[in-house]
């Protein structure tokens, strides 16, 4: 029989705990095993909200998660009257959102199983929201489970992971995500296996890359960036490029989309109606729209500003490890040469330094830092000797 | 589709379908309200999800058809219309809507996202429409209105074969009232909790029926859903989970002192006292034999004082209350009258009517007031 956690790749120690969850929640009496807050963590692309997300199929299917039936598919697709799946794209949740959310939250389960919410940024909460949902947490209903999921632990308020049960997934090995690619996702072996080591476990971030021309050739001009900075002046130039690329791969999903949205929401309000404009609050719900589309686009701008430091990053990762002698363990395969002489050329200590140099710059950007300033101040840093 | 319709009918139940379109859907199908002509009648319906609304009303339906169009739009422009027949056509995505020399179009939005709304549960009987709107308003406004304590937040409905008790209580009040009903099985007995404003909205709105149909599953049944229905008029809501506070042995049996005073001034006194002060500042009320007399304020700050007539029998008593749930309680009694009866100073109060000064008081409902610690 099919299982919605067959598609959790490389976190068999978690499965099982959630099974047996499942299972305990299923006799109707209390135990250790069934609880009503859970907190999924895992580095990016591990699939912390696939594995919230199955567990909640698994809870209110009543095959305890086939995957195939009506109720495991509306659960996915927010469409199952029990289950809410609050998702940011966003910068932030807000305690507005949180207050909401918990209105809906109070209903009692429609089919008489549970009611599952899935947080899937409980890390973006802001400290209020976060407050808020704490006490939700505290006094839960009879019949409710929350199923946060954060980077990591450290991501969550102290007082709420408290009241938590941990799951910790694991980085999916690199042969585990080549063989979901080729597999699940019908990628070639070849494109299956480059794209899962350059996006070291992010399954999310492999698929992507294998299915987008465009994506694997803005990529390939980044990582011809930490090579291209001999003067200062080429310095700026590749910090101009790595963000003019970062936005307009960001721009080209969401500016389409954002479009119709507004579209779709005037038409709720009856925009286009002759004789009478749109409705009263019309305009306001818009320009609150707009106003959340926004902070999506810096959010998915920084993003991918982000996943290119990242690859950069891997650049000088290899580097060093062909200074430290080890040469099988390369992500960048396709570069060997130039990376082996930027490592002849180049001392070991400064690669680590410049490792160094793109993290604090990566957890600048987090911090909101102006994107063109941070990645000219870290091309100068990396254009040293 | 096309239908003409008289103008009273399409905006009581536009007005009536309207109380469940929220205001920030999760879906923007949910800013809608469909319009089904398919049948012999015509039903207009919204929902947010948590309430689904319907309402049925005749019409010369020249062609069927269903459509969805901007809910808050259609309600704006169908209150806007003169009172003459409204003709509503669908052509191609638009919908015309035409009352005499009034011309409007809506624009139309796709009925494939709109979700199926859930039927109407069994009627499990019926209770005078302004019965249960007078009772669900007394009960309701002693209801939490913090989202963060859902439970406290709702009333709850206790049936009991004849007799349907509400509750509500926020933790400082707690109103109680019982009434009789229908029901349509003898021996039926089952308890629910429905979130306090949408039960006293659909209550309120129902007052037109003569009747009201109450629907409420059987505790055991899987589906937590309650319906309420008058003429032409349905609603199906979403219970609340969690378990109400076991309330009855807080409301004590006996007391030391009872006072009975004339509500309209009273209530004028009360509103004029507690001007001087915050909403959460006690207002000090003392009992005695010549009349009660209420105090606000104290020290440097601004105060105020003022004594009317009480008939009291026991001991004389002093006690502090919230001055706004002291108010919301006399009005809630209803009645001329009202009693109120003291265990002691710290201990909580219980308001109930009487229609005569002199007369019984009544029992069917109680409001149970906390009292507020002050610094003499």
């Amino acid at each position: 029989m099919t299982s919605v956690f067959d598609h959790l790749v490389g976190q068999e120690h978690i499965i099982e705990i959630l099974e047996g969850a499942v299972a305990a929640s299923r006799t109707g009496e209390e135990s250790q095993e069934m609880t009503h807050a859970w907190v999924f963590t895992g580095p990016p692309g591990s699939g912390r909200s696939s594995a919230a997300v199955a567990f909640a199929q698994a809870l209110i299917c009543p095959n305890n998660g086939c995957g195939t039936c009506n109720d495991c598919n509306s659960a996915k697709t927010h469409g199952h009257p029990d289950v809410e799946i609050i998702r940011t794209e966003g910068l932030s949740i807000k305690v507005e959102e949180v207050r909401e959310l918990l209105t809906r939250v109070a209903w009692a389960p429609s089919m008489g199983g549970w009611r599952v919410v899935v947080m899937e940024d409980a890390d973006r909460l802001t400290e209020s929201a976060a407050n808020a949902l704490l006490k939700a947490i505290e006094e839960p209903g009879t019949r409710t489970v929350w199923l946060l999921c954060a980077p990591t632990l450290h991501d969550v308020l102290p007082t709420i992971r408290s009241r938590c049960r941990h799951l910790q997934l694991r980085t999916p090995s690199l042969e585990a995500v080549t063989n979901v690619l080729i597999n699940r996702d019908h990628i070639a072996p070849g494109m299956a296996d480059f794209a899962a080591r350059v996006s070291q476990g992010h399954i999310g971030r492999a698929k992507y890359l294998a299915i987008n021309e465009s994506v694997r050739s803005s990529r390939k001009t980044i990582m011809q960036l930490p090579l291209q900075l001999g003067s200062l002046a080429a310095a700026f130039q590749a910090a101009q490029t790595l963000v003019d690329l970062a936005t307009a791969e960001a721009n080209a999903v969401s500016d389409e989309r954002d479009e119709k949205e507004v579209e779709k929401l005037q038409e709720a309000y009856g925009k286009g109606a002759t004789g009478r404009g749109m409705a009263t609050g019309g305009a306001k719900a818009v320009k609150e729209l707009e106003k959340e589309q926004k902070s999506r686009s810096t959010r998915m701008v920084r993003d991918s500003i982000d996943g290119a430091l990242l690859d950069i990053a891997t650049f000088y990762r290899d580097a060093m490890m062909v200074q430290s002698g080890n040469i099988d363990s390369m992500i960048n395969t396709d570069m060997r040469e130039q990376i082996e002489s930027y490592a002849a050329s180049s001392p070991s200590h400064s690669t680590i330094n410049k490792i160094n140099a793109i993290m604090e710059a990566r957890e600048n950007l987090a911090r909101n830092s102006a994107p063109l300033v941070t990645c000219e101040a870290l091309m100068c840093q990396l254009a040293r000797k | 589709m096309k239908f003409t319709v008289d103008q009273n009918s399409l905006t009581d139940g536009v007005n009536w379908v309207s109380r469940s379109l929220s205001t920030r859907p999760i879906k923007t199908e949910l800013l809608g309200i469909k319009i089904d002509a398919t049948g012999d009648e015509v039903i207009l319906s919204g929902s947010d999800l948590e309430t689904s609304s319907k309402a049925y009303f005749k019409a010369d339906i020249l062609e069927k058809g269903a459509v969805l169009v901007p809910g808050k739009l259609l309600a704006e422009i169908s209150r806007s219309l003169p009172n003459k027949p409204i003709s509503i056509t669908l052509d191609g995505t638009r919908v015309l809507v035409t009352s005499g020399s009034a011309k409007f179009t809506l624009p139309t939005l796709s009925l494939n996202e709109y979700p199926n709304l859930p039927e109407l549960p069994e009627t499990t009987g019926t209770v005078a429409s302004d019965t249960f709107a007078t009772a669900v308003a007394q009960v309701a406004i002693a209801a939490g209105r913090d989202d963060s304590l859902p439970t406290l937040t709702g009333v709850h409905v206790e049936i009991n074969e004849e007799t349907i008790t509400l509750a509500a209580t926020d933790r400082y009040r707690l109103a109680v009232r019982e009434f009789s009903w229908n029901p349509a099985t003898p021996g039926f007995s089952t308890s629910a909790l429905m979130r306090a404003r949408t039960l006293a909205d659909a209550a309120k709105s129902l007052v037109g029926s003569k009747n009201v149909s109450l629907s409420f599953a059987p505790t055991t049944s899987n589906d937590r859903l309650a319906g309420f229905s008058g003429d032409g008029k349905t609603m199906t809501s979403r219970m609340l989970d969690g378990t109400f506070p076991p309330y009855r042995h807080l409301l004590p049996t006996d007391s030391v002192t009872t006072a009975v005073v004339e509500v309209a001034p009273f209530l004028d006194s009360v509103r004029r006292v507690a001007l001087v002060t915050d909403k959460t500042v006690p207002l000090r009320l003392e009992f005695k034999d010549g009349g009660v007399s209420l105090e606000a304020g104290a020290g440097e700050e601004a105060q105020a004082t003022e004594t009317i007539d009480v008939l009291l029998n026991g001991e004389p008593i002093s006690i502090a209350f919230n001055p706004v749930f002291l108010a919301d309680g006399l009005q809630a009694v209803g009645t001329p009258f009202v009693q109120i009866s003291f265990t002691g100073s710290n201990k909580p109060a219980i308001l109930t009517g009487r229609t005569e000064p002199n007369g019984a008081s009544i029992e069917n409902y109680r409001y149970l007031l906390m009292p507020m610690r002050y610094a003499s």
